[in-house]
């Protein structure tokens, strides 16, 4: 018993190994484009300030304040400080509830993310190793679930009941998981050939611990950089759920519910709307941008490039 | 032909089972989900009793396996129901003025609602690609011919700003800067073709990073086949080649994408568009059904909407394996 497992080790770290160098090339290919630099740069800035500004600043992003209200950004003639971007129509700071909002959406994107990626690959892995019928019933429902539109998906399930950031979450993994099911079992039923998964299955290693120790880490890396890409997607979402009301309920203060309520107030107050959809453009730009570069970076490593 | 009617007669049949599986998560899902459409057709003031006795009337409490096999026989006849809520105007009613007693016969017929909504997104989403298309299809094209070079860097520049702006925003500041600020153009409501415009610059921006990114890679990747190296060798000029060779085969991965991917983003789009500038199309009447728990309303266009989506990838797949014979379906 103990000798099969040792022996079971010989053959995949080799090609764990192999791929934790391919890793480590897409990471230095895409850290040597400027373009990385800057956006990881301006990303950890913006991380930065969602965790310390609420500290710093001395406003609330809650408390409403009638005497402060529509007050414009320190920019324009008549802002006035601690309201470096305005208040909105109840007085409450906009930087403030910019940066909790972006709080919010980061960690919904980062842990919705998380969860449909964990998903979609153990059920595309399992799918592309076991074949047959189980493949089949494993597809055929990542078309079902791809033929329902995530709107649609999403009002139907947040419009009904009163939405929570848990919800929220698990209407975005349910919508999102089957890509990564597919693409993961693309990449499995190649991997399943190579010989270091035979040879782990000659040497008497189970089906769960092929998948899980050696086919997992070598097709994982690379579906996970374009993740990030997914990241910035499922940000937008909440701030459209938000928008329409089905988002995170409101004194908690969301991008989509501070839009929305702004443009009540468009013509006097336009601030209201469009400074805080900059600051979302700029955390949505630095994660796409750092995505593209990363799938460039992939693409030309996985293609034989240097 | 033999080859293009076993092709569809299969497909339909797979096409036909997702469809239903499809209407059945919906109608479950509608079903399971708190918020009970009852109180809103009879309004707050109702008693409980006539409130039971309606929900009964209308099979609300039978099985939901009872309930959706009688809703897809009613659907197979071609009838998709009667709206809960809208009445034969096209306004919505319900409320206390039904307090006495709900008369189903008193409200629009969900396919005619549909139909009258659909023409509006279908221009919408027609203006919404044609917009894209002009903007993905020159940058699309320099992107994949100068892979590299700034031509390159530039779709993705592009690409990554405009994914980078949720629509939501966006319609607020072209609402902002055209229609309020500059007057050239009206926002809100439809009250002729120029009220699709804005709306649909903002769907072009929603889709344009994905055409540039898809029509770049695949003109890139064809530049680099063997095919391209032989027709140079053989003395054909490059535009030639472009034109004639590399155009066709960069044809069926963005054909491809267009039905895996944009379809879902455009349904998507035009919900959220449709919404934020009240336009009349099939997305706002939705949304609005969602929030009136109108279900034979949600229940009609999730069909409809994955119909289309299957549909449209069944025509994409059987488009490229017509241009491309050696793909299998």
């Amino acid at each position: 018993m103990t000798s099969s497992t040792a022996q079971a080790e010989i053959a995949p770290p080799s090609a764990a190994d192999n791929q934790r160098g391919v890793t480590r090339r897409i990471l230095a290919r895409a850290w040597s484009y400027t373009e990385m630099k800057l956006a990881a740069a301006v990303f950890l800035l913006l991380v930065a300030l969602t965790l310390f500004g609420p500290l710093l600043i001395d406003a609330s992003a809650t408390k409403m304040s009638v005497a402060d209200k529509f007050l414009p950004p320190l920019f324009m003639e008549g802002g006035r400080l601690p309201h470096f971007l305005g208040t909105d129509q109840l007085g409450r700071d906009l930087l403030l509830r910019s940066l909790v909002g972006l709080r919010n959406a980061f960690a919904i994107g980062v842990v919705s993310v998380i969860g449909m990626f964990i998903l979609g690959c153990a059920i595309g892995i399992y799918a592309g190793y076991r074949g047959g019928w189980v493949d089949v019933i494993l597809m055929r429902l990542t078309d079902v679930q791809m033929s329902i539109p995530v709107i649609i998906l999403a009002i139907t399930i947040l419009g009904m009941s009163r939405p929570t950031a848990v919800s929220i979450i698990a209407v975005l993994i349910l919508a999102s998981w089957p890509v990564y099911a597919r693409v993961s079992r693309g990449v499995t039923l190649a991997e399943r050939q190579k010989e270091y998964v035979r040879a782990a299955k000659i040497l008497g290693a189970s089906d769960l611990r092929i998948m899980v120790r050696h086919i997992a880490p070598s097709i994982l890396p690379p579906i996970a950089f374009v993740a990030v890409l997914d990241v910035a997607r499922m940000m937008i979402f909440e701030a459209i759920f938000g928008f329409i009301g089905i988002g995170i309920q409101p004194p908690t203060p969301t991008f989509g519910t501070i839009i929305s309520a702004g443009t009540q107030y468009l013509l006097n107050a336009w601030w209201i709307t469009i400074v805080p959809g900059v600051l979302l453009a700029l955390a949505l730009g630095s994660l796409n941008l750092m995505g593209g570069v990363l799938e460039r970076a992939r693409n030309h490593i996985l293609q034989g490039g240097e | 032909m033999a080859f293009a009617i076993e092709f569809f007669l299969r497909r339909i049949s797979q096409g036909l089972v997702i469809v239903l599986l499809v209407a059945f998560v919906i109608f479950t899902l509608l079903r399971i989900v708190p918020g009970d459409p009852i109180r809103i057709i009879l309004g707050p003031m109702t008693p409980a009793s006539v409130l039971e006795q309606t929900a009964k009337d209308l099979g609300l409490r039978d099985p939901i396996l009872v309930q959706f096999g009688r809703f897809v026989g009613q659907v197979a006849t071609g009838d998709l129901g009667r709206s809960f809520i809208r009445g034969l105007q096209g306004g919505s009613a319900g409320g206390s003025q039904d307090a006495a007693g709900y008369n189903p016969e008193s409200r629009a017929s969900v396919a005619e609602l549909i139909g009258t909504a659909l023409p509006y997104s279908l221009q919408l989403a027609g203006l919404g690609i044609l917009f894209a298309l002009l903007v993905a299809v020159p940058i699309g094209m320099a992107a994949g011919l100068r892979a590299g070079k700034w031509p390159d860097r530039l779709g993705l520049y592009v690409s990554s700003l405009f994914v980078s702006l949720p629509n939501i925003w966006v319609a607020v500041v072209l609402i902002f800067l055209l229609s309020a600020k500059a007057d050239l153009l009206p926002a809100i409501g439809y009250r002729g073709f120029s009220y699709t415009i804005i709306p649909a610059m903002v769907v072009a921006i929603e889709l344009s990073p994905v055409m540039i990114r898809a029509i770049s890679v695949s003109v890139a990747a064809n530049l680099g086949e063997i095919y391209y190296d032989v027709g140079m060798v053989r003395g054909l000029s490059r535009w030639t080649m472009i034109f004639k060779h590399v155009l066709r085969n960069a044809a069926v991965p963005l054909l491809n994408l267009f039905g895996a991917q944009m379809i879902g983003m455009l349904l998507g789009g035009l919900f959220v568009v449709e919404y934020i500038f009240s336009y009349p199309g099939v997305g706002m009447l939705t949304i609005n059904a969602v929030f009136q728990r109108d279900f034979p309303i949600i229940q009609a266009v999730a069909i409809l909407a994955s119909g289309a989506l299957v549909a449209i990838n069944m025509l994409v797949d059987f488009t490229s394996t017509t241009i491309d014979r050696r793909l299998k379906f």
